[in-house]
């Protein structure tokens, strides 16, 4: 799926999943004999090509270089996405290297179409080391997500009131003066 | 219940249960949000499967490998053939072993939508044994027919298992699945409770083993190494869970 749309397949196989009602609900994963096994039935799966994939750094350099959190999928995920956003904590005048993200994800410049300076930019989630979860205001999506009619004075309230990121920190009580270094 | 049945609780009771049925030179998964699992595992280590090599995702425990590069690794090694055990809970548990991770009522119109499943379907497959836990064990859980099958008990013909389902473990009893007959078998019942007490809350006519017998309790090695090493590398992995669900010794 995500892997098959990283590496450019035309499709993957999965196994198991036979007999899940999942394959009732996913015209993407169909049911096909193992060529190389006649006779064996396997699942496979259409690529996840996303348009736009959007990744919330620690730190990322002009040309598009950047470190996300902890070590995951995420270059997976960016490799499959046909364009790429990057948002950013801190913008470093200096090229990174794969080394500027020891125990974070390295994002290359050729998997980047795109870098947006924007401290606090995974509130109310958290970002690495830099800050964690925002757990009351979490709870208050929650409920406000509950019926449509909370959730859109929700974000009227967050959202679409405010005109920038500096606005919405100030509605999530989240201060942030400007020009301040975050903390790496 | 005994006296002795009020020394432990649910949770440590499930790990201690869990514990018993690792076995030495695995190679275990523990998924997301899996405290008793993990404190299970983490005791057999302590026990008796010294060589286990235990990995717990997203732990901070260098010990227990965390799957760093993401959880497709988890999910890779299983299709490999080299998980030899991991563990699933699920909504509905069915008589025919199927497992709901996703809804409860009519799919288009559910009266309450789970977070669904990430690679359960094919863990349940690849996994050599797995083994299910539910925190409860009532007529909502252990029902005849799931709401939604997540993952199957019974495996299609012409399709490559590793293996299934192998036991479940719930606050009253151990059921095991009998692979020949493709249902689960009552095989031990936890101090506490009775055999019309487990055969209630279960929503499908139970079979019971010829040799059903009592769960043993907790010994007290169990518990103290529970309540001391177990619960202190869990504070760095399940730092609610080891504070509040395991008592400190």
């Amino acid at each position: 799926m995500v892997q098959a749309g990283s590496m450019g397949l035309p499709f993957i196989s999965v196994r198991g999943l036979l007999g899940s009602d999942i394959l009732k609900h996913r015209p993407d994963l169909r049911v096909a004999e193992n060529p190389f096994n006649p006779g064996e039935e396997v699942v496979i799966a259409q690529p996840i090509r996303p348009d736009v994939a959007v990744f919330h750094a620690l730190k990322a350099d002009c040309w598009g270089n950047a470190a996300t959190p902890g070590l995951g999928d995420d270059l997976m995920m960016a490799r499959a996405a046909k364009w790429v956003i990057v948002t950013t904590e801190e913008v470093s005048d200096r090229e990174l290297t794969p080394r500027d993200a020891v125990d974070q994800t390295f994002l290359p410049a050729i998997d980047v179409d795109g870098v947006v300076h924007l401290p606090s930019g995974a509130h109310p989630a958290s970002c690495g080391n830099c800050y964690s979860i925002d757990d009351a205001h979490l709870k208050e999506y929650l409920e406000a997500s509950k019926e449509e009619r909370t959730f859109k004075s929700y974000l009227e309230k967050y959202v679409h009131s405010a005109s920038n990121q500096e606005e919405y920190l100030k509605r999530a009580g989240i201060a942030v003066s400007p020009g301040e270094e975050s903390r790496i | 219940m005994t006296e002795q049945a009020q020394n432990y609780n649910l949770e440590e009771l499930m790990a201690i249960i869990i514990s018993r049925e690792v076995r030495d030179f695995e190679t275990i998964g523990v998924g997301a949000v899996s405290p008793i699992p993990a404190a299970g595992s983490i005791l057999a280590e302590q026990l008796h499967a010294s060589h286990a090599q235990i990995m717990i995702l997203e732990s901070n425990e260098k010990k227990y490998y965390s799957f760093p590069a993401g959880i497709s690794e988890l999910h890779f090694l299983a299709q490999r053939g080299d998980l030899d055990l991991f563990f699933l809970s699920g909504l509905q548990i069915d008589r025919k072993g199927n497992i709901n991770l996703h809804v409860i009522g009519d799919y288009e119109a559910p009266r309450m939508r789970l977070p669904g499943a990430y690679g359960s379907a094919m863990l349940y497959y690849m996994a050599h044994r797995v083994i299910l836990f539910r925190t409860e064990h009532t007529t909502r859980t252990f029902v005849e027919k799931v709401d939604f099958i997540t993952a199957p008990g019974a495996t299609p013909a012409n399709v490559h298992r590793e293996g299934g389902p192998t036991l479940v473990v719930t606050p009253k009893a151990i059921l095991a699945w009998d692979r020949l007959s493709q249902e689960w078998i009552l095989e031990s019942v936890h101090p506490g409770s009775s055999l019309e007490d487990v055969k209630a809350n279960t929503g499908f006519p139970l079979k019971v083993s010829a040799s059903i017998k009592m769960t043993p309790f907790p010994t007290d090695q169990e518990l103290f190494t529970l309540r001391t090493v177990v619960r202190d590398k869990l504070k760095s992995i399940y730092p609610e869970f080891a504070q509040k669900k395991i008592r400190s010794a």
